[in-house]
C-alpha cells in the first residue's frame, strides 16, 4: 500500500456525489465586490449544476440558481426561515462529510507516518475511534432530521487542504485548523438545537464538541513536538494552519463579523488551548471576503439571471 | 508432641497465635511454578506480538480511506484504537521483563518471513478489494493471534508471568470481538459464489505463507510439536 493519497482517491459508495473543489477554493478568496462575485458564479454555473443534479440540492439550484450556496453558507441558521430544514440538512450533511474525511485523515496519519513517535500514533488511533463515532452520530442526526448520506454533493476540500505530507503541517491543518472550525460550527449547532428544543441534537453535538477539544489539544502538542528546536519549521506549520483557517472561513461566513453565519467559539477554543494571540489572528484573517450585503446582492442578481434563462428556455420549448 | 522450636533469645509468647497457611491455601490455588518460557523468551514473544498489533493498527488505518463501505470505515475506527491499546500494553510489559526503560515501543518481527507476511496482508489497496483487505486481517491474522495468545496464556508460568497473562487475556477478549465483527462483515459482503471464492483464495494463500514462516513467533511448528 502506498504512502500518501490524493483527495480524489477517497472511496465512497454509490450514494455519494463528488463536488468539484475548485468552487470552494474560489469562494474562500472572493473580494467584497458584487460584480466579481456574480461573474465568478456565472463561470461556475455548469460545474455547480452538474454537481447538484440528482441530489437534494437540485431544487435549491432550480429555485435560486448557481448562487444558492451564497445564501446557505452566509445566513445564520434560523428555524423560522422558509427553507430552514433544507439548509439545516445541508449543513448537517457537510459536517457528516467533514467527519468522514477527518476519520480518513487521522487513519491515514497512521500509515503515512510509520516512524512517528508511539504517543502520536496512540493519539491518532484514538482519534480514529472518535471520528468513526462522529460519522455514526451525524448519520443518525441526518436520519433524525429526515435526511440521509449522499443527499447533497460532497466536497473533499477538507482532505485536500489539510492532509499535508509533513506531519507537523497535517496536525496543524487538521487538528488545529479544521477541528477548531468544528468547535465554531458545533457551538452554533448547539445554539440552534436549544432554540428548537431538540434535546437529541443538542446532547449529541455537545458530546462531539467535547471530543473536538481533545483533538485540538493533540494538534497543539504535536505541532510543538514535531517542530521542537526548529523555529522555521514551526512558523511554516503555523502558516499552513493560517491558510487552512482562511480557506475555511468561507469568505467571512465563519468569522467574528456581526453578519457571520458561524461565529468563532472563543470560549471553546480557549479551553482547547488556542491562545488569545492566535484567536485575534483568526478574527483578523477570517474577517476579509465579501460582506453579507454584497453576497445577498450577488445572490439576487444570480437568481434573476437564472429565472430569465429558465423563462427563455420555456418560451423556446413552447414556440 | 515435641517441644516447640524457638530461635535463641525468643520466648514462646513472642510468636503469634495465627494458624499457618501456604500462600495458596485460601482459596485453594492449584497453579504450579514453572512455565514453558523464561524471562527472555517471554520478552521476545511480547515484542513479536507488539509487532503484529502495531502493524495491524497502521494497515487498518491506511485502508479506512480506500474502503467504500461506510460501516466498515466507521467500524475499523474502534478496532484501530483497540489494536493500539494492545500494542501499548505489550510495550509497557517489556521494561518489566528486563528490556530496559526505552523498550516500551520495541516491536520485532520473529523473522523475515513474518515481516513478508505482514507486507502481503497490507498489499490490497484499491476500493474494489475490501474482501481481500478484511479477510487477511479477520480470517487469518487475528484468529492466528488468538490461538498463539491463548497458547501462551496456558503455557507460561502462571504465577511468575501473571502480568503477561492479564494483558493477553484482555487482548484475546478484544480480538475475539474484532473477529466476530470482521467475519460478519465478510459474510455479508461475500454474497455470491464468486465473492466467496475470492475470500477462500485469500485465506488459503495467506494461511500458507503464515504457516511457512512459523507464525507471529516463528515457532508454530515447534509449538505444535509440544502440544502433541
Amino acid at each position: 500500500m502506498k504512502r500518501f493519497i490524493e483527495h480524489n482517491e477517497l472511496a465512497r459508495d454509490s450514494r455519494f456525489v463528488r463536488q468539484d473543489n475548485a468552487q470552494a477554493t474560489v469562494l474562500a478568496s472572493l473580494p467584497d465586490d458584487v460584480d466579481t462575485v456574480v461573474s465568478v458564479f456565472e463561470k461556475f454555473t455548469p460545474m455547480i449544476e452538474a454537481s447538484v443534479r440528482g441530489t437534494a440540492a437540485e431544487p435549491l439550484f432550480d429555485e435560486y440558481g448557481p448562487g444558492f450556496a451564497l445564501t446557505v453558507l452566509n445566513e445564520p441558521l434560523d428555524p423560522d426561515s422558509p427553507a430552514s430544514l433544507t439548509r439545516l440538512l445541508l449543513r448537517m450533511h457537510g459536517i457528516f462529510a467533514g467527519e468522514l474525511q477527518a476519520l480518513e485523515g487521522a487513519a491515514r496519519s497512521l500509515w503515512d507516518f510509520p516512524d512517528a513517535p508511539w504517543e502520536f500514533k496512540m493519539n491518532m488511533a484514538r482519534q480514529c475511534w472518535d471520528e468513526g463515532r462522529h460519522v455514526q452520530i451525524f448519520e443518525k442526526l441526518l436520519t433524525h432530521l429526515g435526511g440521509q448520506p449522499g443527499m447533497f454533493p460532497e466536497s473533499t476540500f477538507l482532505f485536500e487542504c489539510a492532509c499535508s505530507d509533513d506531519p507537523a503541517m497535517r496536525v496543524a491543518g487538521v487538528n488545529r485548523g479544521l477541528e477548531g472550525l468544528a468547535c465554531d460550527v458545533f457551538r452554533d449547532m448547539i445554539r440552534y438545537a436549544e432554540k428548537t428544543d431538540d434535546e437529541t441534537m443538542r446532547q449529541a453535538v455537545d458530546y462531539v464538541l467535547a471530543d473536538e477539544l481533545t483533538h485540538v489539544r493533540f494538534g497543539s502538542e504535536w505541532v510543538r513536538e514535531f517542530t521542537k528546536d526548529d523555529p522555521e519549521h514551526f512558523e511554516r506549520a503555523q502558516e499552513f494552519r493560517r491558510e487552512v483557517d482562511k480557506r475555511f472561513s468561507f469568505g467571512g461566513a465563519r468569522s467574528d463579523r456581526e453578519d457571520a453565519a458561524i461565529p468563532i467559539a472563543w470560549e471553546d477554543r480557549k479551553e482547547a488551548g488556542f491562545t488569545e494571540d492566535e484567536l485575534s489572528e483568526l478574527v483578523a484573517l477570517s474577517s476579509g471576503g465579501p460582506s453579507k450585503k454584497t453576497l445577498i446582492a450577488a445572490a439576487r442578481i444570480l437568481r434573476e439571471q437564472h429565472k430569465a434563462k429558465q423563462d427563455e428556455k420555456a418560451e423556446g420549448a413552447n414556440s | 508432641m515435641s517441644e516447640q522450636r524457638l530461635y535463641p533469645g525468643m520466648r514462646p509468647e513472642d510468636k503469634t497465635h495465627f494458624a499457618p497457611y501456604s500462600a495458596f491455601d485460601i482459596p485453594a490455588d492449584l497453579r504450579e511454578l514453572h512455565g514453558r518460557y523464561d524471562v527472555e523468551a517471554t520478552a521476545r514473544r511480547v515484542r513479536n506480538f507488539r509487532y503484529a498489533e502495531e502493524w495491524m493498527m497502521m494497515i487498518l488505518g491506511g485502508w479506512v480511506a480506500t474502503i467504500p463501505e461506510l460501516p466498515v470505515k466507521t467500524g475499523l475506527g474502534k478496532i484501530i484504537y483497540e489494536c493500539s491499546l494492545t500494542a501499548d500494553a505489550l510495550g509497557k510489559r517489556l521494561p518489566e521483563l528486563r528490556c530496559g526503560r526505552q523498550a516500551i515501543t520495541a516491536s520485532e518481527s520473529a523473522n523475515q518471513g513474518f515481516a513478508d507476511f505482514i507486507r502481503a496482508v497490507s498489499e490490497p489497496e484499491t476500493p474494489d478489494l475490501t474482501i481481500e483487505k478484511l479477510s487477511g486481517v479477520f480470517d487469518v491474522l487475528k484468529p492466528h493471534l488468538v490461538d498463539v495468545y491463548e497458547r501462551t496464556l496456558r503455557e507460561t508460568d502462571q504465577i511468575c508471568d501473571a502480568p503477561t497473562i492479564e494483558l493477553l487475556d484482555d487482548a484475546v477478549r478484544r480480538t475475539r470481538r474484532h473477529i466476530t465483527w470482521g467475519q460478519e462483515v465478510l459474510d455479508r459482503l461475500c454474497d455470491t459464489d464468486a465473492l466467496r471464492e475470492r475470500r477462500r483464495l485469500r485465506i488459503e494463500t495467506l494461511r500458507k505463507q503464515l504457516g511457512d514462516c512459523g507464525g507471529v513467533t516463528g515457532t508454530l511448528e515447534a509449538d505444535r510439536g509440544s502440544l502433541n
